[in-house]
């Protein structure tokens, strides 16, 4: 990383020339992530991405050769920590707020930049969604301003079922166990919809508390009451890892498809238990061929660690902002957002995975997917270990979406 | 037989676990009168330390050292940092342990990371003990609830049947008269609080192989050990371990309880008002499974606010 010093030395003869010419600010990029606390973790994984996006993105060029400029706010892991953070934020003249981690926090963030929006014409906001997957963020709630540069459950679901059932290992009796909240909840229905068309019937559906069970056997033994071939489960964190080493000591035999199995730690922590087991993945090195390998090393000799998780999916949706700052003009050397929002509906890349690209309807990004089984023969490790997520299944973003939900009225300006 | 056998076992197996982690904080509340925050982090420090010790002792020892780590960490704790405080009164103890919470998971997110760690059930005990249905019983289970009735006895058995325990027993009930029949009563104090500590270091060296060794560990049990002492009455060794036995067993049976008040009302032919209703209604009860404990402890804060077996006040 540069050291600010030499950052603002690199900026000063640029500053000096613009300001001839107008009063101009650089571009803030506010990221109010969960930066303290139990789910920490994740919050400082975003952390590194975006770092690392706005790093590319100012060294190829920035907004109109000038670089943008990153604040962090420390959402403290609640939506009431996010809301104050956000007016901080506003205040110190952030244009584009990112956050990821929580569908509770982006509830909060959406509907937040939204008023401000509506109240202040002219000094707009957009909220960046890297992360934060609930339907109702492109449903009930969708607004002109949120862009989410994530999946979502239907899209992870249909992959998953594709996939799994490409190598013969869906079987045909399906075990739903999910988070009680909104986004397990969507995992829910997105597997009881998914049904007809991967050819399984759903024979149990369990929603349980959040981060609270130490012990997920009673839940292992209903699964094998039920005589499932796969579990399929939104689950992350503790919660994953619990369910599927209580799953393992049991012998239950049926298999595990999931969304967030490539979190860091899981694989080291799960040992064997792991092998065999399926997840929808937005990136998968393996699969993305050599862009994926230039990818890898490049954000590893920037950050110290390989992308994994979440962290692909961030930096994608980064430097899509990045492609669509290009298509704003630079007027008057103020960030006009609005004509920025709307570049952004038009916005595609090629990633490493393929095209991404920005659906004006509802604002969920088109992104590709794998899915990806753990297995000692794939070619990058996961953890340190001698297991890796081996690609089963690609899909191009077009392929992997999924129509647009009916209950998004989006308001457009104009 | 087998589909209530199998929740019964896993339930007491889990309320063995956590009265192992309760047992020493109800014990030091019972002498010191300290709700101690820090002692779900002891717990964790078991787990941390066995975790870091197996690769050079093999896990064996690992899980013999580091509880004795833990509870001499217990024991600094105590005597440099309680003590100091204890003239100023319970809730400067109070706040003490909780800032205490805080930065014991700093050091180890320090130390380890920010995710789970790699410490595992050795091969030697990964192996099913019986078979339930179509299901296996791991053997390493059984160990966790083994290891958790030794500790019981042997904590019973020194506190009512040795000199030490009566020194101990005498040194909460009067500490006073304890001190004017010549006990050094800070040290019986300190020695407590070691082996409260220790014990919940046990806990976590022998759970943190079976389920994961995380910095949130601490988190994910300390509001459910509270729940325990408080349900058993606070400084009660035996009602702790009632309230830990009956919070794993509710939990665990509740999980396999698909029904709902709306069922419940449709034996009164109200069922179909109930669901039309919705909401808590026709929440089932399996999804309340992990709420059930705290739901427990507000009835038994209302019918018996000193807990199970606590002295009345």
């Amino acid at each position: 990383m540069k050291s600010p010093a030499v950052l603002k030395m690199a900026l000063l003869p640029g500053l000096m020339f613009a300001s001839a010419l107008a009063t101009a600010a650089p571009v803030k990029i506010a990221l109010v992530e969960t930066l303290s606390g139990p789910q920490a973790a994740t919050g400082l994984t975003y952390r590194a991405a975006v770092r690392y996006a706005v790093e590319r993105i100012n060294a190829d060029g920035g907004w109109h050769g000038e670089p943008l400029e990153l604040l962090e706010y420390d959402n403290q892991g609640g939506p009431a920590g996010a809301a104050d953070k956000l007016k901080a934020a506003i205040s110190d003249g952030a244009q584009i707020v990112v956050q990821g981690a929580s569908s509770a926090i982006g509830g909060q963030i959406t509907e937040d930049v939204r008023k401000w929006d509506l109240r202040n014409p002219g000094r707009e906001l957009i909220y960046l969604n890297v992360g934060a997957e609930a339907q109702a963020l492109t449903g009930d709630k969708c607004q002109f301003y949120h862009f989410r540069v994530a999946g979502n459950a239907p899209m992870r679901v249909n992959a998953l079922v594709a996939g799994m059932k490409q190598d013969q290992a869906l079987g045909s009796k399906v075990y739903a166990i999910n988070q009680n909240y909104s986004w397990g909840q969507d995992m829910e229905q997105a597997i009881v919809d998914g049904a007809a068309a991967g050819g399984y019937t759903v024979v149990e559906k369990t929603l349980h508390d959040v981060g609270k069970i130490q012990d997920f056997s009673p839940y292992v033994n209903k699964i094998a009451a039920s005589h499932a071939d796969t579990v399929m489960t939104g689950n992350w964190g503790s919660d994953l890892l619990l369910l599927m080493k209580a799953a393992k000591t049991a012998g239950l035999k049926a298999r595990f498809g999931t969304v967030y199995l490539d979190q860091p730690g899981n694989i080291a922590n799960a040992g064997d238990v792991a092998l065999g087991n399926y997840v929808a993945q937005t990136f998968n090195p393996e699969a993305a061929g050599e862009a994926g390998a230039a990818f890898m090393q490049d954000y590893r000799a920037k950050t110290g660690h390989e992308p994994t998780f979440i962290e692909p999916q961030t930096v994608f949706g980064m430097l899509l902002v990045g492609e669509a700052l290009r298509q704003v003009p630079a007027g008057d050397g103020k960030l006009d957002v609005r004509k920025l929002a709307l570049a952004l509906e038009q916005a595609s890349i090629e990633t490493p995975m393929g095209k991404l690209s920005m659906r004006a309807q509802d604002h969920q990004a088109l992104l590709p997917l794998a899915v990806s089984v753990v297995s000692r023969d794939a070619k990058y490790k996961a953890d340190g270990t001698d297991m890796g997520f081996k690609p089963v299944k690609r899909f191009t973003a077009e392929e992997a979406a999924v129509p647009a939900q009916a209950s998004c009225r989006m308001q457009r300006p104009d | 037989m087998e589909q209530l056998a199998t929740p019964l076992l896993n339930g007491v197996i889990y309320g063995l676990l956590l009265f192992m982690v309760s047992a020493g904080l109800t014990l030091i509340f019972g002498m010191m009168g300290i709700l101690n925050f820090a002692h779900a982090s002891f717990y964790m420090l078991g787990a941390y330390f066995a975790y870091a010790l197996q690769d050079v002792f093999g896990f064996w020892p690992a899980i013999i050292v580091s509880p004795l780590l833990v509870g001499v960490v217990g024991i600094l704790v105590e005597r440099y940092i309680l003590r100091r405080v204890h003239r100023f009164g319970h809730a400067h103890e109070l706040l003490i342990t909780f800032g205490l919470s805080f930065i014991i998971v700093e050091l180890v997110k320090l130390f380890f990371g920010n995710y789970p760690v790699n410490y595992r059930v050795p091969a030697s005990l990964d192996f099913a003990a019986f078979t339930m249905g179509s299901l296996d019983y791991p053997a390493y289970r059984l160990f966790m609830g083994i290891v958790a009735i030794g500790m019981f006895v042997a904590i019973y058995l020194l506190l009512s049947r040795t000199r030490v325990g009566i020194v101990v027993r005498s040194a909460i009930h009067r500490p006073k008269m304890a001190e004017a029949l010549g006990h050094n009563v800070p040290r019986v104090f300190m020695g407590v609080f070691g082996v409260g500590a220790a014990m919940a270091g046990l806990a976590g060296a022998v759970a943190g192989a079976f389920y994961t060794t995380s910095p949130n560990m601490a988190l994910e049990l300390g509001v459910l050990v509270f729940v325990v002492v408080v349900i058993g009455g606070l400084g009660s060794l035996e009602g702790a371990m009632l309230a830990s036995l009956l919070i794993g067993i509710v939990t665990s049976v509740a999980v396999g309880i698909d029904a709902s008040l709306a069922d419940f009302m449709a034996l009164f032919g109200a069922g179909d008002l109930a669901r039309e209703i919705g909401g808590i209604l026709v929440l089932k009860v399996s999804s309340l499974a992990a709420s059930l404990p705290f739901a427990l402890m507000l009835l038994v804060l209302l019918v018996r606010p000193s807990g199970l077996m606590g002295d009345k006040e």
